[in-house]
């Protein structure tokens, strides 16, 4: 499924009146910052990328900082931080990022059998491989690291400056 | 006065300052873009493809879409909201700056399409006033001006030609070319090289091809690609006005007097001329004559046919792939798929007409190309396992890894005609206004369900082909959804003024000096993509410009 559909779908099904209620019982407190909950996610969804030195952390930051994302799209992130914590402590009465490896994986198998769910993940994904194989100008993808692990060459001329 | 203001830089705009500048005549271009020249163009995927630098963001400018069912039910999506765009790019030279220049000419039999096919039932197909022989001049002039390269080779519905063969060589193709040559001959089907608005050689004070990779969606680095900036504006001394967004124009009732825009700050602006053109493509055309309503014309200008708007088409057909995998190749052959920077170009049009249960179709054009090798797009592709469920981890790692590296995807795509019909269309939505302030326009989407039928059947040869060749997973996907690049119509070009918004010479039949000459002038598409057409079209119509200037 693509990207579009995807996201066309789900919101077509309601996402956003389902997005309110749980959003109402999210009782939170003491939450870590967002970013190095993101961090952890994108480590635990794909750890080959940490493993070849790609920054995604110094990228989602441009990622919630920039114009050409939407405020919907920033929201939706940082939303499913939220909605990801409420499930931990559901789970295991702890947030996200202190939980162990094992238990991690297991929120991540229950977010993902939900439609939001699934769809942060698929954009937690995208954006971890956009940091991971996006020119090397943005500084996530270290000495053209991702590109090397894919045998992939990088089309020419290469930006000289970042738009992003 | 200046002599012509000109609305929008693309292929439908340029031609004509290219044309009226050269022979004198003072021509003013108003663009809503910025002006990016081959110094500014790069191949960062993230900024192009994913950010889409090139056009403006859904939260500014969008549309409004109404997808129809046959009942006349409908679902309304918001471009916003939904993240459906139909805009392609906004820049100086348009979305010819990022096409990949697959260049067909339309056949003889697409201008009479009505009388050589007759009626088909829901559809609002009608001849063109013009015929291939008036066009074709038009075409070979593109050719050369533009630059096309290519190979004509003879086949079955190998249109007429003034001149034997293109400009311009064949631009390099990748070994796999050779599988797909001997699969066509085994089915007794005839590959074409398919010609390509890319220069092979350095030619017209313009580099040749370097084989970047990256073509379809990025713009052009040495100026090879025959966009309407490298090619026309680049080569002309019309003065080009960008951050220039047209809002209304204004009529004395028997003339166009001024056009209005707005920078991208909000500071209005005029323009008075001679001569009014508007190119701004064929969506953004219908929306700027529908908002600029007045007493003279109360449901739009050059309305009183009240046609403009209607008969929207897009190109129709769908798109498919096979995969080539390691495990079936042997080394050789491995080199020659991964083979980086040459192109596929290869194209069958065999079933431009077809006969199928004793019924005669008009059919239409297969091509043939790599998967695009966006890197990111590639492997966004393969988040998923073969039940649907989302992957990741090391699952998902050595997926990504064996995909990318061991295969291949080679992709087709159908153009078939989009029936022109009641229920596609263009109008204005007052409620809802973009960032200037502006009603924004609301596409109505229906595609007939011949189109469909047509698409099928080419799909399947394109099948035939890949499964020749030793491909696998193979698919494809023929449907009414439209491609935002390949669109048409909504000021239809004919005789009558009370059933067409223009006449023949794409003047509207309401006004003295106003022409249109984007695809909105075409009443059917061709079975091609369009862009040779409008082309062609403009520089015909800058030729009858000089007549009228020079009166």
């Amino acid at each position: 499924m693509t990207p579009f559909l995807n996201r066309r779908k789900f919101l077509q099904y309601g996402f956003l009146s389902t997005a309110v209620l749980v959003m109402d019982g999210c009782e939170l407190k003491n939450i870590l910052t967002s970013k190095d909950t993101i961090g952890q996610v994108q480590y635990d969804l794909f750890p080959k990328a940490k493993e070849l030195g790609i920054n995604t952390q110094v990228y989602m930051h441009i990622i919630l900082h920039h114009s050409r994302i939407s405020k919907e799209d920033k929201t939706f992130i940082k939303n499913g931080v939220k909605w990801l914590n409420e499930e931990a402590r559901k789970m295991y009465k702890k947030i996200y990022i202190k939980l162990s490896k094992s238990q991690r994986q297991k929120v991540l198998h229950s977010i993902a059998a939900t439609q939001w769910g699934e769809s942060w993940l698929y954009t937690m994904l995208t954006y971890n491989f956009e940091a991971m194989l996006g020119d090397p100008i943005y500084r996530a993808n270290i000495n053209k690291a991702g590109w090397k692990w894919l045998q992939f060459e990088g089309g020419l001329p290469a930006p000289k400056k970042a738009f992003l | 006065m200046i002599d012509v203001c000109i609305i929008g830089s693309g292929a439908g705009a340029s031609p004509i300052a290219y044309e009226l500048s050269n022979a004198g005549f003072s021509v003013v271009v108003l663009e809503k873009g910025e002006y990016f020249t081959e110094e500014d163009f790069n191949k960062d995927e993230l900024a192009v493809s994913r950010r889409d630098m090139f056009t403006p963001p859904l939260w500014e400018q969008k549309h409004i879409i109404n997808e129809y069912e046959a009942d006349g039910s409908f679902i309304r999506y918001d471009g916003e909201e939904y993240g459906w765009s139909f805009w392609n790019g906004s820049l100086v030279g348009g979305s010819s700056n990022l096409m990949s220049g697959y260049f067909h000419r339309m056949k003889p039999k697409d201008f009479k399409l009505r009388s050589t096919y007759g009626d088909i039932k829901g559809a609002n197909v009608v001849d063109w006033v013009i015929d291939y022989e008036e066009l074709e001049p038009y075409y070979d002039k593109v050719e050369k001006v533009i630059g096309v390269s290519g190979k004509v080779v003879q086949h079955k519905f190998q249109e007429k030609r003034s001149s034997k063969d293109f400009p311009y060589p064949e631009l390099l193709t990748n070994g796999v070319t050779k599988w797909f040559d001997s699969a066509c001959f085994a089915l007794g089907y005839e590959a074409i090289p398919t010609p390509r608005a890319i220069l092979s050689q350095n030619a017209l004070g313009r580099n040749g091809c370097y084989y970047s990779n990256f073509c379809g969606s990025y713009g052009c680095a040495s100026g090879a690609k025959g966009s309407a900036r490298a090619s026309l504006l680049q080569k002309c001394k019309a003065k080009i006005i960008t951050d220039a967004f047209v809002y209304r124009l204004e009529s004395d009732g028997q003339k166009i007097t001024k056009a209005f825009y707005y920078t991208k700050h909000g500071f209005a602006h005029r323009v008075e001329a001679k001569i009014f053109v508007l190119a701004a493509q064929a969506i953004e055309s219908s929306r700027l004559l529908l908002n600029s309503k007045s007493r003279f014309f109360p449901n739009g200008l050059a309305n009183s046919s009240g046609e403009l708007g209607k008969n929207l088409i897009f190109s129709a057909g769908g798109s498919g792939s096979g995969r080539f995998v390691f495990q079936k190749l042997t080394k050789e052959q491995q080199k020659e798929l991964m083979e980086p920077g040459v192109f596929f170009n290869r194209s069958l049009q065999g079933w431009y007409e077809y006969e199928q249960d004793g019924k005669r179709y008009k059919g239409g054009t297969i091509d043939f190309l790599f998967e695009h090798q966006n890197i990111i797009s590639r492997v966004n592709k393969e988040l998923y396992d073969e039940e649907g469920k989302l992957l990741w981890g090391e699952a998902l790692a050595k997926k990504i890894h064996s995909r990318i590296t061991t295969s291949r995807v080679l992709t087709f795509e159908v153009f078939n005609d989009w029936l022109p019909t009641d229920k596609c269309s263009v109008n204005v939505d007052e409620n809802t206004k973009d960032k200037y302030g502006v009603p924004v326009g609301v596409i109505n989407l229906f595609g007939h369900p011949h189109d469909l039928e047509v698409g099928e059947y080419l799909a399947q040869k394109a099948v035939d082909v890949l499964q020749k060749m030793g491909a696998v997973e193979i698919s494809y996907d023929i449907s009414s959804s439209p491609p935002p690049n390949l669109v048409a119509g909504g000021c239809r070009f004919g005789n009558d003024p009370k059933s067409f918004v223009l006449d023949k010479n794409c003047k509207a039949h309401d006004l003295q000096n106003l022409y249109v000459t984007d695809a909105s002038f075409m009443p059917t598409g061709g079975s091609v993509p369009y862009t040779w057409t409008i082309y062609a079209n403009s520089f015909r119509v800058a030729d009858i410009l000089k007549g009228v200037l020079n009166k």
